[in-house]
């Protein structure tokens, strides 16, 4: 008895012992491995894409140029590139929190009463269903060349994910909950306060995943239309491609991207700050 | 004549309920009658859609009635929702995600505040150290055991010293060893904080283990088949369940029950 007793400690020990000099270094290991694997299948498709790319381009010089002469555009005029995607920029950060704005209180209206959905709602959906494309060069002509109408067409696009998906929140609580609360006689004020504004965050970020980038392709579509003006990357992209200048054109579109991108990344930074509660499975990431 | 003297606990009389469209419209409540006196335990027992949770949300204000009379501490339920006087432990513990076990368990004195005044408000800490969740405080629910998280409802349904509980099959969704410490706990705190209780079961032992009373009801429509007192002594503890009186008690109960269904399918 003594003897397995003792041999089992012998062995507890030499696998704490192993565990504690070699452990560090393995799950480091496992991480890098893990970090490996989901990082590489990306990676392995853009190396490859890249390399498709740049072999098109060498083949065909006039249907798009090569990786190496975007970069090198970039560089050369980056004082003029940085300048334009400030422009696209503040319409974005402008135009897009406006609409986020807007449409959150506008579903925050429509969930407490009724009544002003049923009013406002139809009227949404038909400007809704107006192409923006449309309504761009319209808004120019009312508003002149200025900032004014591209906060406006990229507030538009925002708006409508922002409506449907924050309303679809605020009225998708737990009803069982809803009856705790209710049961206490808490007041309106006090449901939205404690129950439906948070719980309505999961559906608000599906919105806001939906409406960000959607707010790149307003401020460029609102450029594109006022391109009179050169202002920000849209209009340098249409005045490029009018000139056939590839690389100007290639690396308007590719800031554009980065823009899309870092916007997406901010994006998922946050919610996971803010809906590290939520379990995602109720709504699609 | 007991209409007119005010009634401490729950005093249910005549009501129906029916749901549906105009025309098409099902009776759920049929003429229900049902008092519970302050300090009271009673389960009510049936078979699924015969009306219990119906009954219930009626109690809680969450329903209203088409006709008959509810009433709370002789107060309308509207009055008595008012005073927060109902505390109700749904079927799932329906916590908020987001806020701490003690934020979920404080959330009854924020909400409705001005019937605060002139109550035995509990220390939200209290109540959860004597619910075996002291060391849960700070956590959240996601990090809790539906056992735990139901504690917490129900610390949240007592925290604010309503003068009735109302629960909806909270210890449904946990398994059967889990119950019985539930039970057995809630049993403990009901003691000492006696409650007018309505307790909606699916569990004959559970009805049988935590009341005074079991409603039977039967459904088709809703209606109270039998009410059986349980005159086992207090405090209850696990060996009741091997006694003889418990064994013919659950006997008379799935009697009932059998009977009751057996009306249902002829
Ligand atoms: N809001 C409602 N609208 C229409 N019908 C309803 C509504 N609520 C309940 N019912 C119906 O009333 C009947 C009784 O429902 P209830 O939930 O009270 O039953 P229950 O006894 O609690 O059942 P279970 O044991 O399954 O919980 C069911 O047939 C149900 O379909
Ligand atoms: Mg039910």
């Amino acid at each position: 008895m003594s003897t397995t007793e003792t041999s089992a400690l012998a062995v507890q020990a030499a696998t704490s012992a192993t565990g504690r000099r070699f452990s560090p270094l393995a799950s480091a290991k496992l991480k890098q491995n893990l970090r490996w694997t989901s990082w590489a299948p990306a990676v392995i498709t853009f190396v490859i894409a890249a390399a498709l790319w740049q072999i098109t381009a060498i083949a065909n010089p006039y249907v798009i140029p090569t990786i190496d002469q975007v970069w090198m555009s970039l560089i050369k005029d980056a004082d003029t590139y940085w300048a334009n995607m400030l422009v696209t920029s503040l319409e974005v950060v402008v135009g897009a929190s406006s609409g986020i704005l807007a449409g959150f209180i506008l579903a925050i209206i429509m969930a407490e009463f009724q009544i002003m959905e049923r009013a406002i709602m139809p009227l949404v959906v038909v400007v809704m269903v107006t192409p923006i494309v449309a309504i761009a060069p319209a808004l120019v002509v009312a508003f002149g060349f200025g900032m004014t109408p591209k906060f406006i067409v990229t507030a538009l696009v925002v708006f409508f994910p922002m409506l449907v998906n924050s309303l679809a929140g605020l009225r998708d609580v737990d009803d069982r909950a809803l009856d705790v609360m209710k049961t206490l006689h808490a007041s309106r004020w006090e449901i939205f306060r404690d129950l439906r504004f948070t719980g309505s965050m999961p559906y608000v970020f599906a919105g806001l995943r939906i409406a960000l980038p959607l707010a790149i392709v307003g401020a460029a579509v609102a450029e594109f239309v006022a391109a009179g003006q050169q202002a920000g990357l849209g209009s340098l992209v249409t005045i490029a491609a009018a000139q056939a200048n590839l690389p100007v054109t290639w690396a308007s579109i590719a800031l554009l991207c980065l823009m899309g991108v870092i916007l997406i990344s901010l994006l998922a930074l946050v919610r996971e700050r803010v809906l590290w509660w939520s379990d995602g499975a109720a709504v699609g990431r | 004549m007991e209409t007119a003297q005010p009634h401490a606990g729950v005093y249910i009389e005549d009501v129906s309920k029916s749901f549906g469209p105009e025309g098409a419209r099902t009776l759920v409540l049929n003429h229900v009658s049902l008092s519970i006196k302050m300090g009271e335990f009673v389960s009510v027992i049936g078979p699924s859609g015969c009306g219990k949770s119906t009954l219930l949300k009626t109690v809680a204000g969450l329903i209203e009635a088409d006709s008959g009379t509810v009433k709370v501490d002789g107060m309308t339920v509207k009055a008595a929702t008012k005073n927060k006087m109902i505390g109700l432990v749904p079927q799932s513990p329906a916590l908020l995600p987001w806020r701490t076990v003690l934020d979920n368990v404080r959330l009854p004195m924020t909400v409705n505040p001005k019937a605060n005044a002139n109550r035995n408000l509990r220390d939200p800490r209290e109540i959860l150290e004597s619910f075996g969740l002291g060391a849960a405080l700070d956590k959240y629910p996601g990090q809790l055991s539906g056992g735990m998280q139901q504690r917490v409802a129900i610390a949240r349904a007592f925290v604010f010293d309503p003068s009735v509980l109302l629960m909806d099959e909270p210890f449904s969704a946990l398994d059967e060893m889990n119950r019985d410490a539930q039970r057995l706990g809630l049993l403990d705190f009901w003691q000492s904080n006696r409650k007018a209780v309505m307790f909606v079961t699916h569990s004959v032992p559970e009805a049988i283990m935590l009341s005074d009373r079991i409603v039977v009801m039967g459904a088709h429509p809703g209606h109270i088949a039998e009410i059986i007192d349980v005159p086992l002594p207090r405090p209850r503890t696990i060996d009741v369940y091997a006694t003889d009186e418990f064994r013919d008690l659950e006997g008379r109960v799935r009697e009932t029950l059998r009977e009751v269904m057996g009306q249902k399918s002829a």
